[in-house]
């Protein structure tokens, strides 16, 4: 009797398969590619990372019919999961971006470690974590996706199993995320706490009303920002940052600096645009000084730099500053206009340090070194090579046509829109940070088009064919962001605020 | 504003042409240099083809109007269009790039510097010239800050692969000044179009005449920021006084052609900036920054020639003297008067022929000499006379011979400083500028003076006798010298690819020399339009 | 004082709050308890047995395997149960849910089995 009263509370949840299709089909095939590599030959493994790749290009073909037939926003479980145009443009990024790291590492894989199929099982689960990141519009949500996609990369960081770097890059990775974790769930427990909902939109109304905000609210605000911190790689919260991409095989160092990173972003600019609106007096000074010190620190540790991938690595940290800056100002600029150089940056920052990170790899095929100095005579021996690092390291300064500009110049008029002292000062200090950025790129160009090769060896680099698409795939794309900007999926991201209820 | 359309698909196709050249050169095997060199030629040839038609089609009646006018929608969300037009002020800028890049194309053909590979070099150049013609017609601020960055990293390559024993750190330091400046250049063009659209979040727009409409409403102290960041930006480019240290090294380390290109071209960026964006958009700061602007032009007078009379370098002494130079058509923006802003548009172009040709002269010497220091250079004339008295032809034109265009770019810079706009009398400040024109006129007699001593130094005299080679004995004097080139047979007089390459820039020196109103007369009318909000 | 730092003030002392609650905890024990080491108290416990051998001792990975697979399986039986109780009133979309559920769960073991961590070699 009392069964059947509670019975019937229970309804089953709307679900709209066609909204949740990427997901869908990222799930199926993940069981899929579990089984297919247990049944495989040894000789046939490399099926594995194809059908990898595809699975990835599968899962963006709903994302496309979605955007094409509807730009409403479909809702699922009371607002908790919304697919609107944010999450699609964010998804497509996550589930390309993906596909190029397949691309990178199908070789890469081969030749160090056993075990492809869990790697690519991995990669794909932490991929569904960040699409599910971009459709979260929950505390609880955002929590489990962003452990969905945290987990496999902690394992992915220490794939060379038998390399130390790579076991301290894992171990380090994981420690730092866990504690990070621990601080943000703390935080969000005392959001939870104070407005009793963990609906982003319901948090969003409670922590409003009184400008003066309740101290509980405000140590809420401040630990989530802090455990995310540690997910964009903010400096201070920045130092496993460097190690993990050094010791990691390098298609994961560049999912890392990517894909983990962007969904560290998604997942801030949820907070900011959805639970903290009202209390811009809180987030904004913190994220203004986090963006600042970011910017500056991450520059002047890189210009020190031997290593070309700590050079990346503390590159994006201080490009981690630039996507920081616009959310720094997003409550008294304007909030659209903010989120737009949020997304586009991630955007044309992806391009650019993917297609960075696969000259990174095809290099190190034949110098067997990640020192910068082993750049020398590139240009003479491999123009071609050269040619696109030269592309993909000014897109990174920001020189125009090629991407990174249109990504700069985004943030910098958010910043501006906010017309405050502090934005303007905000803007000054990162225009100062371009140049000092501009100098570490130019020492690595410089490096490959003026040095001599240091060991003599002039042969041709052979660079494998899945390579040289990643190479085709970024370097198109980079260079199409600078050129026709509004190809950055700029438009479609238009119509987001309606979609944030704001 | 008032603009003309006609055809105007032919701004694009003379911006973009040099690129077609570049994609075909890609195709390119870099062994055969041959096929480069021609591939690059002919688009040189097309494009200044294309620019004599331009100026054929230019209606010469209505040069104050932009023509062959054609705007476009390019980066909706924010409100930049692709927007190009010519008028009287774009017009000479816009062509003489195209002739210098064929010029120095046609130098080229024999004049590839170590280490070699014409086919980068020239696909470098191709880009270059895209950068800088598409600078000159952009009539939208961020097209225009596209090109302008766009001749940023083809010049860095060519200055660092191309240049001499310090070009590393030449290539570098020219970078980091230029990016240094176009940071703060972007963040002011920002601001400028924030300030300007108002608090609706629709509206606004990048296109200049946008600006030229809404500019001069901003509050003053705002706008004096605005142009602070500017003016930074484009004076590093210009360069001005205190932000000139990247030209001496640039110019010195860079191969001829990259000199040759930087000064007949892309130091006019910076100037062409102050004149069409800086001052027209932002008069009200201008006032405000007229006379610090022209302090400091005056000091780049006299810091420039004083520059030049220390160098032992020949080359490095051309660079300072662009310094010099520039501090005159800086002077002449200053006073914001028509006429000072008309001489600063004929000596840009007179500037860009003349140091242009200096550069190629000193590109030639050290080919055959091996050496540029001016203690070891001497009797020129007697070695070989038709360089030499070219030489002396350039040295006179540059240093405002009358007759000469060197002339027409200072002698009304300095007439004007006596009588700048009404706005910049009052408070003193016409003393101000008054003191400034007596301290530019010495600054002619100082040019005078170091460019007949480096004349006097290089061409006449006997030559030095370690580059005398009649027999065996010179090669064995050069051995001694610490020099194993076999320095008698590079001595050959002006060569057909140097005279194909400098016979048009002679031409014009002496054609804008004797008849500079062909010029003024194009100028004249659009820089007076755009100087109209100064009164008078 | 700016509401900015009156809002970071709460930040302050929760910052105090902690070093203070942290330091007060370890410092009173440190006080209050007696303080009389031994050679004896100073050995490793082992289950009071006599410890034998160095402190770092290694065992079997193959206990690993069965603890984790132990685990695995144990977290399905505490969502299975719950669901189980209300199996009527979660309907087919709850049947069909924990379908998707278990076959996960057996693709996991499909994967142990195939990589030979079920047996005790």
């Amino acid at each position: 009797m009392i069964s059947a009263l509670v019975a019937s509370d229970f309804a089953t949840p709307h679900v709209d398969y066609h909204a949740l299709a990427p997901e869908i089909v990222l799930g199926v095939g993940i069981c899929l590619l579990i089984v297919l590599d247990l049944f495989l030959a040894e000789s046939r493994k490399w099926l594995v990372s194809t059908v990898a790749g595809l699975i990835l290009l599968g899962a963006v073909l709903p994302v496309v019919t979605l955007g094409v037939i509807g730009s409403d926003v479909r809702s699922m479980f009371d607002g908790r999961y919304v697919i609107d145009n944010f999450s699609l443009v964010l998804k497509a990024l996550f589930l390309l971006s993906g596909y190029v790291v397949v691309l990178m590492s199908s070789r890469d894989t081969e030749e160090r470690t056993p075990y492809q199929g869990e790697y690519y099982t991995l990669l794909l689960t932490s991929i569904m974590g960040m699409v599910m990141m971009a459709s979260a519009r929950d505390l609880v949500s955002v929590f489990v996706a962003l452990e969905f996609l945290s987990i496999p990369a902690y394992m992915l960081a220490a794939w060379r199993k038998r390399d130390s770097k790579s076991n301290e890059a894992g171990m380090k990775y994981f420690l730092l995320g866990v504690f990070a974790s621990a601080v943000m769930l703390y935080g969000m427990s005392l959001l939870y706490g104070v407005t009793g909902s963990t609906r982003l939109v319901d948090i969003g109304q409670a922590v409003t009303g009184t400008d003066h905000l309740v101290g509980v609210q405000v140590l809420g605000i401040v630990f989530v920002i802090v455990g995310f911190a540690f997910k964009v790689s903010a400096v201070p919260f920045h130092t496993w940052a460097p190690d993990v991409y050094q010791g990691a095989p390098t298609p994961i160092t560049a999912f890392l600096s990517v894909a983990s990173k962007a969904a560290g972003f998604v997942a801030l600019s949820l907070l900011v645009f959805l639970a903290f609106p009202a209390a811009k007096s809180v987030y904004e000074p913190f994220l203004w000084v986090l963006a600042a010190v970011t910017i500056t620190v991450g520059n002047l540790l890189a210009l020190k730099q031997k290593n070309i991938v700590r050079m990346l690595a503390y590159s994006s940290v201080s490009q981690g500053g630039f996507i920081l800056m616009p959310l720094a100002v997003a409550g008294t600029g304007d909030a659209r206009t903010s989120l737009r150089a949020v997304v586009v940056y991630l955007i044309i920052y992806a391009a650019t340090n993917l297609g960075a990170f696969a000259v990174v790899m095809a290099v190190s095929r034949k110098t067997h070194s990640g020192e910068i100095a082993s750049y020398g005579g590139l240009f003479n021996y491999a123009p071609g090579l050269a040619a696109v690092m030269t592309l993909f390291l000014a897109s990174l300064a920001g020189i125009p046509p090629f991407g990174g500009w249109y990504a700069k110049f985004g943030a910098f008029k958010a910043v501006l829109e906010a017309r405050t002292g502090a934005a303007y000062t905000l803007a000054v200090i990162a225009a100062v940070n371009t140049v000092v950025s501009a100098a570490y790129y130019i020492t690595l160009m410089r490096e490959m088009w003026m040095k001599p090769a240091p060991d003599g060896d002039e042969s041709p680099v052979r660079v494998p064919r899945n390579l040289v698409a990643a190479l085709v795939i970024t370097g198109v794309a980079t260079l199409a962001f600078g050129v026709l900007p509004g190809f950055s999926g700029y438009g479609a991201i238009t119509g987001l605020a309606g979609a944030f209820g704001r | 504003m008032d603009v003309l359309r006609d055809q105007n698909w032919l701004l694009s196709l003379g911006t973009f042409l040099p690129l077609a050249g570049v994609v075909i050169m890609l195709f390119i095997p870099k062994r055969d240099e041959e096929s480069a060199k021609l591939v690059a030629l002919v688009t040189a040839i097309a494009t200044v083809a294309v620019g004599a038609y331009t100026l054929v089609k230019f209606d010469y009646g209505q040069s104050a109007k932009l023509q062959f006018f054609t705007s476009h929608d390019w980066i909706r969300p924010i409100r930049a269009t692709y927007t190009l037009g010519l008028d009287g002020i774009s017009l000479p800028l816009y062509f003489l790039s195209m002739v210098i890049t064929l010029l120095v194309i046609i130098y080229s053909w024999d004049h590839i510097p170590s280490p070699g590979n014409a086919k980068a070099f020239l696909m470098l150049m191709l880009v270059l010239q895209t950068g800088m013609a598409g600078t000159f017609v952009a009539q939208d601020l961020i097209l225009f800050f596209v090109f302008f960055e766009v001749v940023l990293l083809p010049m860095y390559f060519m200055i660092g692969v191309w240049g001499g024993e310090q070009r590393q750190y030449a290539s570098l330091k020219f970078f980091l000044y230029t990016m240094f400046g176009s940071a703060l250049m972007l963040v002011s063009f920002i601001a400028l179009f924030i300030v300007t659209k108002g608090n609706t979040a629709e509206g606004g727009s990048f296109a200049f005449s946008w600006f030229q409409a809404h500019g001069p409403e901003i509050a003053k102290t705002t706008a004096i920021w605005i142009f602070a960041g500017m003016f930074v930006g484009f004076a590093v480019k210009v360069p001005m006084f205190p932000f000139h240290t990247w030209l001496p090294d640039a110019h010195t380390q860079a191969p001829t052609q990259g000199s040759v290109i930087l000064a007949a071209i892309l130091l006019k960026l910076g100037t062409y900036g102050f004149v069409r964006i800086a001052i027209p958009f932002l008069p009200q700061a201008a006032v405000k920054w007229a006379p610090a602007i022209a302090v400091l032009a005056c000091i780049g007078i006299i810091y420039g020639a004083l520059g030049c009379l220390a160098q032992t370098d020949m080359k490095r002494l051309i660079a300072f003297s662009s310094v010099a130079h520039m501090g005159f058509v800086m002077l002449g923006i200053a006073t914001l008067t028509p006429l000072g802003v008309n001489a600063a548009v004929f000596g840009m172009v007179a500037h860009g022929l003349i140091t242009g040709m200096l550069f190629f002269l000193a590109g030639s010497v050290k080919e055959r000499y091996h050496t540029l220091e001016i203690r070891r250079l001497s009797g020129m004339l007697k070695q070989i006379p038709r360089l030499g008295w070219i030489l002396g032809f350039c040295a006179m034109a540059s240093l405002g011979l009358p007759g000469l265009a060197g002339f027409w770019g200072e002698f009304p810079a300095i007439i004007s400083s006596w009588n700048p706009a009404q706005a910049l009398v009052g408070d003193g400040k016409l003393d101000l500028f008054r003191v400034l024109t007596v301290v530019a006129a010495l600054g002619t007699v100082l040019a005078a003076g170091y460019l007949l001593w480096l004349y006097q130094r290089t061409a006449f005299g006997e030559p030095n006798p370690e580059f005398t080679s009649h027999g065996s004995g010179a090669h064995s004097l050069s051995a001694a010298a610490n020099h194993g080139d076999d320095h008698g047979s590079d001595l050959h007089d002006v060569n057909t690819y140097e005279w194909i390459a400098w016979t048009p820039l002679l031409i014009a020196i002496v054609v804008f020399g004797v008849y500079p109103q062909l010029m003024f007369k194009v100028i004249d009318p659009a820089v007076t339009n755009l100087m109209r909000v100064f009164g008078k | 004082m700016s509401q900015f730092l009156r809002e970071y003030l709460t930040v302050f002392w929760f910052a105090v709050l902690a070093l203070l609650l942290a330091g007060l905890l370890l410092g009173i024990s440190a006080l209050v308890r007696p303080n009389k080491p031994t050679a004896q108290k100073l050995l490793a416990y082992e289950s009071g047995v006599d410890p034998i051998g160095d402190g770092w001792s290694q065992s079997q990975v193959r206990y690993y395997f069965f603890a984790l697979l132990f685990v695995i399986f144990d977290v399905e039986a505490v969502f299975i149960f719950p669901w189980a109780t209300q199996l009527e009133r979660y309907g087919t979309f709850g049947l069909v849910e924990m379908g998707i559920f278990v076959f996960v769960l057996l693709l996991g073991l499909v994967y142990a089995w195939r990589k030979g961590a079920l047996r005790w070699v």
